[in-house]
């Protein structure tokens, strides 16, 4: 049988989305014509939503549906205290953690030649007029532990440092309540190698 | 770790082919094109889910036909079965542990150890500094997690600074900028952390050469494997010498666009009484010292990894003179469980067969037992 060519570009359309394939998209596209007429347009509000109420906050590049995100304008927060952040995900992990009272900056992107990311594509001239502008006492790195987020890590730590502002980078090591002989061994020699005084 | 049987489905030569094999050496027997080697492969696949041979799973397929199908058994203190099964429709390989799928290939490399010896192996020695690399960068990997991420940290760096250097080529910048400063950083530390393994490593294998050698030459000689890295410097300042050579070389390196100096360009020197085995050695020398290379790499992973790898022989007495080859034979016992290829019928009499002992004879895709 012929799919109508609307329901075609339904599934299409979905389909392009991260984690969704061919099948479930059409799952998906089913449900959605199922669906009541209040419910479906609830649907393509939310959407529509994410693009026309969402910006990115002026200051960090967080999400924010203001020119300015709730972390900078809050003033229970630490402003002279910076986490750099991959991405805007990262900042939700952390702030779920309830225990960074600081601010955050976000990269959207980590240094990486081969897919022609550079430092000007990334947030990282606006991380140094922030870091001019304002006194700041520490910026910790918070970047993921792979090649290109470390070696991102190590071209900030550079530019920061003639700046003389305290650098730091996140602990890495063993999962809470995790077990010894079940973590790999590249984790378990850096928790090692990272050992503290008790 | 003892592989106990074998069955082979439309695997190249082998139609349908059912094996028992001893616990202890198993000779292959049998002329030039018959199928002993394709054993020796479908062993290998069942250890490592790919052929030592074949760059594609559609090429060890039997002629006409649409599937293949290996599956063996494996006795350690729990039995293991194992099935791979291929389909050239979907051009999909399945692999099964007691009749689990298992989805990731890692979840299998390890779990059934297997060194190799075969005719390939003169690379190792007569080769480029390339293939010496690749042979002791396997060894260190199958005992060592963390040398493995290591390695394929530095490669990554080496891709990503070679592509920034094409980069500042074209844009006519011949000069360091912040971000390969981070880079060489980067790569001055992934790099380090190898060649600081592959030196220990060396001392460390340098006392199971001397011993393999020994047994198999009778001699009083000292083979040895030296590392020669970043030019040849030989200081233990790693990281500083590491990074100073790249300042040194820094011009050439953006004139050419490409990472001129590190583990990636290092070489091994195999060496006989302190005399260069590539440059002094005679055919023999060379093909005693690979054979002694995959006896030293069999009993380095046995006490690092605790486990006992199975071992492939094939066709290592091809060049060798008798005593050589009845040495190698009665080596073998010490072993565990072996399985050997050898294309003459008549020269089992001088090897040391052991009551245990199975000789298999194949012919055209078929297998039987001999005495």
């Amino acid at each position: 049988m012929q799919i109508p060519e609307t329901l075609q570009n339904a599934v299409d359309e979905l389909s392009k989305l991260p984690g969704i394939g061919k099948k479930t998209a059409f799952r998906l596209a089913l449900n959605i014509l199922k669906s009541d007429d209040d419910k479906v347009k609830s649907l393509v509000l939310a959407l529509e939503g994410l693009k026309s109420k969402l910006h990115l906050c002026k200051n960090c590049f967080n999400l924010s549906e203001d020119d300015e995100c709730d972390i900078c304008r809050s003033n229970k927060r630490d402003k002279s205290i910076i986490c750099v952040v991959e991405e805007v995900s990262d900042v939700i992990a952390i702030e779920k953690t309830n225990e960074y009272s600081g601010t955050y900056h976000v990269l959207g992107g980590v240094l990486n030649p081969l897919m022609g990311v550079t430092p000007e594509s990334l947030k990282i001239n606006e991380l140094m007029v922030r870091l001019n502008n304002i006194t700041i006492k520490e910026v910790i790195l918070a970047l993921n532990p792979d090649t290109e987020g470390e070696t991102t890590a190590l071209y900030l730590a550079k530019r920061i440092k003639e700046m003389d502002i305290k650098v730091t980078r996140i602990a890495r090591g063993l999962p809470i309540g995790g077990d010894l002989e079940f973590a790999d061994e590249a984790t378990v020699g850096r928790a090692v190698l990272g050992r503290i005084v008790i | 770790m003892i592989l106990s049987s074998v069955q082979l489905k439309n695997f190249r030569s082998h139609r349908n082919t059912e094996i028992n094999f001893s616990g202890n050496i198993n000779y292959i027997t049998g002329g030039n094109g018959q199928g002993k080697t394709t054993l020796l492969e479908s062993i290998y696949y069942l250890c490592t889910t790919k052929s030592n041979i074949a760059k594609a799973d559609s090429d060890v397929v039997c002629f006409n036909e649409e599937n293949f199908e290996i599956k063996g058994s494996f006795n350690n203190s729990i039995n293991n079965e194992v099935r791979i099964y291929y389909s050239a429709e979907e051009n999909k390989k399945y692999y099964f542990k007691n009749d689990k799928q298992v989805f990731r290939a890692a979840e299998v490399i390890g779990q059934f150890p297997v060194v190799l010896l075969t005719p390939a192996d003169h690379a190792i020695t007569q080769g480029s500094p390339s293939d010496r690399r690749k042979f002791i960068d396997s060894v260190i990997s199958q005992a060592s997690e963390t040398y493995l991420k290591n390695l394929l940290d530095y490669n990554k760096t080496l891709k990503q600074r070679s592509q920034l250097l094409s980069r500042l080529k074209e844009q006519k910048q011949f000069f360091y900028t912040t971000e390969l400063e981070a880079w060489t950083e980067k790569l001055v530390a992934a790099g380090s952390e190898i060649i600081k393994a592959r030196k220990r490593f060396c001392k460390e294998f340098n006392r199971f050469i001397a011993e393999s050698y020994n047994v198999i030459m009778e001699s009083d000689e000292i083979p040895g494997v030296a590392y020669n890295y970043l030019d040849g410097s030989g200081t233990d300042e790693i990281e500083k010498l590491f990074s100073d050579m790249l300042s040194q070389k820094k011009d050439e390196e953006l004139r050419r666009a490409s990472n001129l100096i590190g583990p990636h360009r290092d070489d091994f020197i195999f060496s006989i009484n302190d005399l260069n085995l590539k440059t002094f050695g005679s055919q023999g020398q060379h093909k005693t010292f690979q054979v002694v290379l995959r006896f030293a790499e069999f009993f380095y992973l046995k006490e690092m990894t605790n486990r006992v790898p199975i071992f492939l022989l094939d066709d290592v007495f091809g060049e060798l003179d008798i005593n050589r080859s009845s040495k190698i034979s009665s080596y073998l016992s010490k072993v565990g469980q072996a399985f050997i290829t050898l294309t003459d019928f008549t020269n089992l009499s001088y090897l040391q067969k052991e009551e245990d002992d199975l000789i298999l004879y194949v012919s055209k895709g078929n297998v039987s037992y001999g005495t």
